[in-house]
């Protein structure tokens, strides 16, 4: 089974999967595009923890799965690229947590927050140079047949289906980045949030 | 240089960088800072990890070279000597100060 979501609360997800363990579905996979691939089996009470993580070499990615595995605990998914690190206590005992103090688990938000941020400056500076393409006017991205919206009839309408492809095609990478960046500007704000609030409360 | 700016240490770092006078891997260090501590101070994965990679780019360890091919060793550098020296210095003027003000106090009864 496969299931779209993103979450910007690390503490959200880590329930989110739990409550999918106790209904049989077991994470398999965290794709990129935010899809948790799950394979069902009898439910369990499971209690999962996410590491948020960046790792420069292969070499780095093992041995932080080594002390995690010398620790005690199994790695369930995650890769060098993947960002999010999943993990199950090896003996399923339940109190044991992935970091022992307030700092450490709030800088997982920091390292979302920065991630986000870098993608959302991708995204614009690509928006940017797009629209430098076409000259910072939008309407270089619509319709450019002449005097298109004079023609009446059948006409009208082969010209218009004719260059409609066109037409999608200039504005869809547009369109995306922006939203791209929208979604990296609000998912980033939301991390930084939780993060502030973590160091200041107690 | 100016050591005095990695002052203070946090108690976990304070025992990350005593156990790594000794060089050891990530799960070495976690079970030597229990061990330092009588089972008072535990490190756990995540805040191991973030916590090695910190001092590594304060340069207050450095990377040595390992006979298992996937866990990373790490030692205290000469910087690092000299920040764990300079933190128990520290230390001790706190704790003579305290000691200094509770025996006027005890005299002046």
């Amino acid at each position: 089974m496969r299931k779209f979501k993103v979450f910007a609360d690390f503490n959200e997800e880590e329930t989110y999967l739990n409550e999918m363990a106790r209904n049989g579905y077991f994470l398999k996979k965290h794709s990129a595009f935010g899809f948790y691939h799950f394979a069902e089996n009898i439910p369990e009470e499971l209690h999962y923890h996410v590491d948020c993580r960046k790792f420069k070499t292969q070499a780095d990615f093992e041995d932080y799965k080594a002390l995690f595995e010398d620790a005690g605990w199994r790695h369930v998914y995650g890769t060098k690229n993947s960002l999010n690190q999943y993990f199950l206590p090896k003996d399923g005992n339940s109190d044991g947590n992935i970091f022992s103090t307030k700092d450490s688990a709030a800088l997982r938000y920091m390292h979302l927050n920065k991630i986000c941020y870098a993608n959302f400056s991708f995204a614009i500076s690509y928006l940017i140079v797009l629209l430098m393409i076409y000259d910072f006017n939008l309407a270089n991205i619509g319709f450019l047949t002449q005097g298109l919206w004079k023609m009446t009839g059948k006409l009208f309408w082969l010209a218009f289906f004719f260059e409609l492809p066109f037409v999608l095609l200039r504005a869809a990478p547009v369109v995306l980045s922006l939203l791209m960046g929208i979604v990296y500007a609000v998912w980033g704000n939301k991390a930084k949030k939780i993060y502030s609030n973590m160091m200041v409360d107690e | 240089m100016n050591v005095s700016k990695y002052l203070p240490l946090t108690e976990t770092t304070f025992y990350i960088m005593l156990a790594l006078r000794k060089a050891g891997h990530g799960y070495v260090v976690m079970q030597k800072v229990e061990e330092l501590s009588n089972g008072r101070v535990r490190v756990a994965a995540g805040t191991m990890y973030g916590a090695i990679e910190n001092l590594m780019k304060q340069k207050l360890i450095i990377s040595v070279p390992s006979e298992d091919s996937r866990r990373k060793m790490y030692r205290l550098s000469p910087l690092g000597h000299e920040v764990l020296a300079l933190e128990v210095e520290r230390l001790k003027s706190l704790v003579e100060v305290y000691q200094q003000i509770e025996s006027e106090e005890v005299h002046s009864k």
